[in-house]
């Protein structure tokens, strides 16, 4: 008999040991690529704002993404379709280098990292966010969570910390599906530690040749009462020039 | 590789089962977390093509009553003074069409229909509108650009003042606020060529605006023309401008602009950058050959037939045509929460009123009465200087506030405080927006100036106003 269990308790050792191979940081590189697609890409964004469960305000918003092979890290162009009183504003999102075009005033302003997180377009930098590039991580244990439409998941609970000043959040708790990759959760934290946004992954679709979340719940953790659902969609890769990063490009940026 | 295959994973969870599962469940406040998510069925992703077609129009109403008050006693009263009220209704449209993949057209205009304290009704001067721009964008090949027609050509870093942008002269027309940001989109665009190039490490543009219309005099709310492009503040003389940027490091691309006007060079620079995650820096600065304010004034008065000949003898800071400099400096700051930015800057206008320019207008004005050709010859300068959005004094300092989700969701409150640092008078203009929905906003605002009656501000007629007003989007 303990013949028999000794050999069955070795297999399952080095099976952990063969999970435990997955570092942290090939985890979130995995799921960084179910997220993001390999090759520049547009989609549209659609933002629905909650007050108290409520409906309250929705903005749509077309985005263009492209990864930057130096840092590794998406840069990302968007513009406002709607409310009608933004329409046409534009953002340049490229690691430091912010800007913010308006059609009305017809000039670019540079803004800071901070300033870009008050206006919704910062949505979109978020969840094009390749965490591996900025953030190290570790893996604090395995959970079964449940995910957005209360089905539990088993998964990766990470740790991530920011390890370059390009990180907007200084720390990352992260919830990664065992097996698919799939991100189920995220925390984000301020430099005070302090709780600032808590946010689903849901509606997992074939998107650009992969299965990727197409709808994330982004929850304040500062106003529970306040959310807001991003619906990514219209996915379509496309070209998009170095030249389109700068920001005199930005007035010519067109929507077709 | 490292990454352990799906099956592998599979096995793990099968040997382990139950156990391992139960040992490492999420603590209980983590699904706590899904009763904040608000009880809606999952979206369907969005095609894209309906969605872009928002973007290419701006469209809305506006109705907005200003209520004013006027001081009194003021050491030199100017002719005539500002209307006590004011109701306008307007129509203002942004729009533009591709006509093939490489061709587009833009519009950009705005329907007024006005009333005010003596202006009388019906008149021809209650419905006006303002083109700002139409022009022709083509692209005949990548990132290379050309537009002609008439175009809001601006420039600059800074809020609150803006040197570097040369365009700015005589094209703001009957603002609803004196906020330098409202500044920036209620004026008239040049008649212009324009050539652009963008590439991966920079861009060039150069433009040139003909002349097609003399010099006018300087226009006040009652002599506005109803169906009138009004060339004549904007393509009065033939004006040249040249500007490139250049990724000279990450993240760090000054401008350079060269522009011409009148035999007169300007140059100017733009130069902004992060400084940390909440931090921008900005400069901006031009100098070239002009007069002092009371200078061009004077002889922009005499070309157009505004100001006497014998005006000379008394407007303060007379002063011929040199090099002189115009300078914006400043940062802005933003909170993590509550959600506030901050702009502060500096503002420096060499051909500005010193404070012996200032103590000599007040010693004049004196001396003048009411309606006097010599209060006339005293107020035409800051009217002259107010044409062309240049400062009237020296030095100022300016602090601007944008608070979004102020204590409640979609109410913004905004505000300035405008110190003319030679004699420590101030403006200061409060507002705030409430975004009832996606369509409609209501907003009101509050401006006071303030200072002695011998100060800049102080001096003004006017010593406050409110307005309210509300918005349909389209």
């Amino acid at each position: 008999m303990k013949r028999s269990v000794i050999p069955a308790l070795g297999l399952a050792l080095l099976l952990a040991a063969a999970a435990h191979a997955q570092t942290a940081a090939e985890i979130v590189a995995a799921t960084d690529k179910v997220r993001n697609p390999a090759q520049p890409f547009r989609a549209t964004l659609r933002l629905t704002e909650y007050i108290g469960g409520r409906e309250r305000s929705h903005d749509s918003m077309v985005v263009f993404s492209k990864e930057d092979r130096g840092t590794q890290q998406f840069r990302n162009l968007v513009q406002y379709v709607e409310p009608a009183r933004d329409a046409g504003k534009r953002v340049l999102l490229d690691g430091h280098s912010l800007w913010f075009y308006d059609p009305d005033s017809k000039v670019s302003v540079r803004i800071s990292a901070q300033q870009r997180l008050i206006g919704q377009a910062a949505i979109g930098d978020i969840l094009t966010v390749n965490l591996a590039a900025d953030y190290t991580p570790t893996v604090l244990g395995i959970e079964k969570i449940d995910d957005a439409t209360r089905q539990p998941r088993q998964c990766w609970h990470l740790d991530l910390k920011a390890r370059t000043d390009a990180a907007t959040y200084n720390r990352v708790e992260y919830w990664v599906e065992q097996g698919s990759f799939y991100p189920i959760k995220g925390k984000f934290y301020a430099d005070s530690g302090r709780l600032l946004k808590i946010v689903y992954f849901r509606n997992f679709s074939e998107q650009l040749g992969a299965i990727r979340p197409t709808e994330s719940i982004i929850i304040d953790a500062v106003d529970a009462t306040l959310a807001t659902t991003a619906t990514l969609g219209g996915y379509a890769y496309q070209e998009i020039p170095e030249a389109w990063f700068q920001r005199d490009y930005l007035p010519h940026l067109e929507v077709k | 590789m490292k990454i352990a295959p799906r099956p592998l994973v599979a096995l793990l969870l099968t040997v382990f089962g139950c156990a391992a599962a139960r040992a490492g469940d999420g603590p209980p406040g983590e699904d706590q977390d899904l009763n904040l998510i608000p009880q809606t069925a999952p979206a369907t992703p969005q095609p894209g093509a309906p969605l872009a077609a928002g973007a290419l129009q701006k469209i809305y109403v506006e109705d907005a009553v200003t209520g004013s008050w006027l001081r009194g006693s003021l050491v030199a009263a100017p002719p005539p003074l500002p209307p006590r009220w004011e109701e306008r209704a307007l129509l203002d449209v942004r729009k533009e069409w591709h006509l093939d993949d490489a061709l587009r057209f833009l519009y950009s205009g705005r329907l007024n229909l006005r009333a005010e304290e003596g202006l009388g009704f019906p008149n021809h001067e209650n419905l006006t509108s303002d083109l700002r721009e139409a022009y022709l964008s083509w692209e005949p090949r990548e990132r290379l650009f050309f537009d002609v027609g008439r175009i809001n050509l601006k420039s600059g870093v800074a809020l609150g003042f803006n040197p570097t942008d040369y365009f700015k002269t005589r094209a703001v027309v009957e603002p609803l606020s004196v906020d330098p940001v409202v500044l920036r989109e209620d004026r008239l665009g040049t008649l212009m060529l324009r050539a652009q190039r963008v590439w991966d490490g920079g861009s060039l543009m150069a433009a040139y605006a003909p002349r097609v219309a003399s010099d006018s005099p300087i226009y006040t709310s009652f002599d506005l023309r109803s169906f009138n492009p009004m060339f004549d503040r904007t393509n009065a003389h033939a004006r040249w401008l040249l500007k490139g940027t250049l990724d000279v490091a990450y993240g760090l691309s000054p401008e350079v602009l060269a522009y011409a006007s009148e035999g007169r060079v300007r140059l100017g620079a733009n130069l902004a950058e992060s400084v940390g995650q909440s931090v921008v820096a900005y400069l901006e600065w031009s100098g070239g050959r002009q007069g002092s304010v009371s200078e061009d004034a004077l002889a922009f008065g005499r070309a157009t037939g505004g100001l006497p000949a014998a005006a000379a003898g008394v407007l303060p800071g007379l002063a011929p045509v040199g090099f002189r400099n115009e300078l914006a400096v400043g940062a802005s700051y933003t909170t993590a929460l509550p959600k506030i930015t901050f702009n502060l800057e500096f503002h420096y206008e060499q051909a500005g009123f010193t404070g012996a320019d200032w103590a000599e207008w007040f010693r004049t004005g004196a001396g003048a009465g009411a309606g006097s050709p010599l209060a006339g010859a005293l107020w035409y300068v800051r009217d002259y200087a107010n044409d062309q959005q240049q400062l009237i004094s020296h030095r100022f300092a300016f602090l601007r506030m944008d608070w979004v989700d102020a204590f409640v969701p979609k109410l913004e409150l905004s505000g300035f405080i405008d110190t003319d640092l030679v004699d420590g008078s101030l403006r200061l203009q409060l507002g705030a927006d409430y975004y009832l929905s996606d369509r409609w906003t209501v907003g009101a605002l509050a401006l006071i100036d303030s200072g002695g009656r011998r100060s800049d501000f102080g001096s003004l007629p006017q010593g406050g106003s409110v307005l309210l007003r509300a918005v349909r989007y389209f």
